[in-house]
Parts: C-alpha cells; sequence; structure tokens
C-alpha cells in the first residue's frame, strides 16, 4: 500500500470536510485579527519599536492559533468516532498521521496568509519573502509536534488543557529560532540564514522523532 | 479450519474487570451472536477480536496468526462495525466509501457493488450528515465489507435499521465467518446457529470450560 496515497487521501479529506464546513478557518482569521488589533492598541507603536514588537506578537497569535487548528485535527475524529475505522484499515499510521499533520498545516498556512498581510498593515513592518520563509519552515516542524500531541491527548477529557501544556515548550525552539529570523528580516540585527538554518535543523529532527512516535501513539 | 481461536480473553479499565477469561473457537464460515446486558462485555471482545483492543491477558488467533503480532496483516481479513458509525458528516455517502478505498487500497469500481448490496445507491450523492440513522448504519455496514473480508464483527448492526434489517444482515454475512453482538434474540437466532451469551464480562454456559453456549 502506498503510504503517500494514504496521506494524500487523509489530507484531502481533512481539508474537503472543512471547506464545506468552515468550521475552523474564518474563525481563526477572526481570531487572528483581533489579536493584531488588541496588540496594535496595547502597545505603544511606532516605526522604531515596530520591528522589535510586531515579531513578538506576530509568534503569540501564530502559537494559539497553530493549538486551536493542530487540537481539531484529532479531537474531530474522536469526537465523530471515525478515528477507530480508520485505524482498523491497513494504512499505515505514520501515513494516516501524516495526512493529517498535512491538512492542518495548509489549514494554519492559510491563517498565515492572513496573519503576514494583516500585520504587515497593522504595525508597518515589512512583507518580505524572508519572513514568510521563516514563518513557513517553522510551521513544518509546529505541525508534527502539534499533531502528534493532538493525538496523544484527543483520548483524555481535559485535553484543551493538555495540548498547550505538552506542546508549547517543544514549540520554544521554533519560536526563537524564528523568532529571530523574522527580526533580522524586520532589519533588527540578527544573522538571518543562521536563524532560517536551525529552523530547518529543527524540523527534521522532529518530523523525523514525531513520525516514529506517531506510530505508536495511533497504534495503540 | 478455525477461523477464529481465542484462549482466555481478558480485559481490564483500570481497576474495572471487563472481560474475564472467554474462550472461543469459531470455524470458517460459521456465525456466532454475541448476547448479553449492557456493560456484559460484548463490545470489549467485540474490538479485541477485531484487533482494535489488546487485550489485559489471553491469545488470539485469526486465521491462524498471532492476531496482535500480525495485526496489520489482519486487516485486510476483518470487517468491523463499531457501536458508532463513525462517518465524516461533510462528506457524501460516496466520498465516504471513496475515502476508505485509498486507505483499504481497493478499487473504486467497488464502491458501486458495496452501496448497491446496503441500498443507498440513491442516496450516495447525499451527505453522510443528511442521511438518517439507518442509512448511516448502512453505510457503515457498507464500509465494513468494502474490502471483501473473510471475517465480519458487528457491534450491534441492527441498530437503528427497518424491518429489513435481518435480509440485509444476512445477505452481507453470507460466505463470511461472522460475530454479532446484538439484544435481539429474534435476530440472533435467525442468523446464527450459535450463541455466546456474556454476563458480567464472564461468558455463561455448563460445563465451566465449554463457554460456548450451542
Amino acid at each position: 500500500m502506498n503510504p503517500f496515497r494514504v496521506a494524500i487521501a487523509v489530507a484531502r479529506k481533512d481539508l474537503r470536510s472543512e471547506w464545506r464546513t468552515r468550521e475552523m478557518v474564518p474563525a481563526l482569521a477572526q481570531f487572528i485579527v483581533l489579536a493584531l488589533l488588541i496588540g496594535n492598541f496595547a502597545f505603544q507603536i511606532d516605526f522604531r519599536n515596530a520591528p522589535s514588537i510586531a515579531p513578538g506578537i506576530l509568534w503569540l497569535v501564530l502559537v494559539f492559533a497553530g493549538l486551536v487548528a493542530f487540537g481539531r485535527t484529532f479531537a474531530a475524529e474522536r469526537e465523530q468516532s471515525s478515528l477507530e475505522a480508520m485505524l482498523m484499515t491497513p494504512a499505515s499510521p505514520v501515513a494516516i498521521f501524516a495526512g493529517k499533520a498535512l491538512a492542518a498545516s495548509a489549514l494554519l498556512i492559510l491563517c498565515e496568509a492572513v496573519l503576514l498581510p494583516a500585520l504587515s498593515l497593522f504595525f508597518g513592518t515589512p512583507f518580505s519573502a524572508d519572513v514568510v520563509i521563516a514563518v513557513l519552515l517553522a510551521t513544518v516542524g509546529m505541525a508534527a509536534l502539534g499533531c502528534l500531541f493532538a493525538a496523544i491527548v484527543a483520548r483524555v477529557r481535559a485535553r484543551e488543557l493538555l495540548l498547550p501544556l505538552l506542546t508549547l515548550p517543544l514549540w520554544i525552539p521554533f519560536i526563537v529560532a524564528g523568532g529571530q529570523a523574522v527580526q533580522s528580516a524586520m532589519g533588527l540585527p540578527g544573522r538571518y540564514d543562521e536563524a532560517v538554518g536551525l529552523l530547518i535543523d529543527f524540523d527534521i529532527l522532529f518530523v523525523v522523532l514525531t513520525s516514529l512516535a506517531a506510530r505508536f501513539v495511533l497504534d495503540e | 479450519m478455525s477461523m477464529v481461536v481465542a484462549n482466555g480473553l481478558t480485559h481490564r479499565f483500570g481497576s474495572e474487570l471487563a472481560l474475564d477469561g472467554v474462550d472461543l473457537v469459531l470455524d470458517t464460515g460459521e456465525h456466532i451472536a454475541v448476547l448479553g446486558d449492557n456493560g456484559a462485555g460484548k463490545t470489549t471482545l467485540l474490538r479485541i477480536l477485531a484487533t482494535a483492543l489488546r487485550p489485559t491477558l489471553g491469545r488470539l488467533e485469526i486465521a491462524g496468526l498471532d492476531a496482535f503480532r500480525e495485526r496489520r496483516r489482519l486487516r485486510h481479513y476483518i470487517g468491523y462495525l463499531a457501536h458508532a458509525p463513525g462517518l465524516y458528516p461533510a462528506l457524501s455517502a460516496r466520498e465516504n466509501i471513496e475515502f476508505f478505498c485509498d486507505l483499504q487500497d481497493v478499487s473504486r469500481t467497488r464502491i458501486a457493488d458495496v452501496l448497491e448490496t446496503v441500498g443507498l445507491v440513491s442516496v450516495a450523492h447525499r451527505r453522510a450528515s443528511q442521511l438518517s440513522r439507518g442509512e448511516q448504519q448502512r453505510l457503515a455496514i457498507a464500509r465494513a465489507i468494502l474490502h471483501d473480508p473473510r471475517l465480519l464483527i458487528l457491534d450491534e448492526p441492527d441498530a437503528s435499521l427497518d424491518a429489513d434489517a435481518a435480509d440485509l444482515l444476512g445477505g452481507v454475512m453470507r460466505g463470511r465467518t461472522a460475530v454479532m453482538a446484538t439484544h435481539d434474540h429474534a435476530l440472533a437466532n435467525r442468523l446464527c446457529p450459535r450463541t455466546l451469551v456474556l454476563r458480567h464480562g464472564r461468558s455463561l454456559g455448563t460445563p465451566a470450560h465449554l463457554r460456548v453456549v450451542r
């Protein structure tokens, strides 16, 4: 059985469901705009301090949007009792996990398509390819970890509480490296290439580790 | 040849004993009904037989293979209808089955056959959320037989089905080994020559070592 076919089928199914129900993306997009609006009023922002404040707000918003996006990936399957049906097939649990992570990442990237221009609009920071690359690279690793912990906590009642507790500490490397990359892309001192290199290293490390762990998390 | 050989299947949920040393031997093509009150352990037994749940103790062989070592291989042989239909409400009946074709590695040409078998051809375009509870159950049955399994495990398949449930279930069980949990004794008698009665996780029957009641 081709694992790529399975992963694509799972991702397509999740995206098709989201397209028809519009359950998550519009709500997340609204949350993003509101959070940026609050950030805009809460800080005294001018052209001098915007490059140092805006990246912080960007990562805060992204982290909370990510928690919601990834939290829903397995919670919806549990609520519909459809996860067991999926796992009862001969399809590899790793391929199923990859498909779920792919779909959740695609949804978060859609939200980022709102977040990055809105950030530029509210804070007057540059909207450059370097910022987009840094955010997309962080999304890969954050998606892998977020989906893994979403699969683990989907079985428990206090999942909304447990997901941030488990996920946030492991997202810190992405926030640190991503924060440095975005700050330097916005004109503050720092080495962009070094930070992006770190993001790539973290992506490889966590994608491999979560793929290995996914088999045990989903199979048992 | 035996399709299912289970010895001393025991399962605990924390301190609660859900299944207590159930033995079962089922020959190829044989049908057995699992009866019992709510909480008797029927669903736990069926989930173990479907390899969805690993027993705390005991041994299970399906088609001569260790059910938990060869779990992924055995998934080709087993069709499982769980207690809840587990459908995707935003997808149509056909799309639900299409998705499982990809996961089961089954040709999409089979979709028309299974929808015909369960009588859902006319509503195949409707979203699962727009189907009646009985139609959802039929769709879940279609999904369970999609890969033409040799062993069919059905957890209360008659739930929400109309008067012709017995004909439908008889049709899908024909030619397969089947284990069916139900509360409907008349349906069990009609479809299954053998019956296993569970109470508080234990199978009833005398003598004690003969757990399957004929």
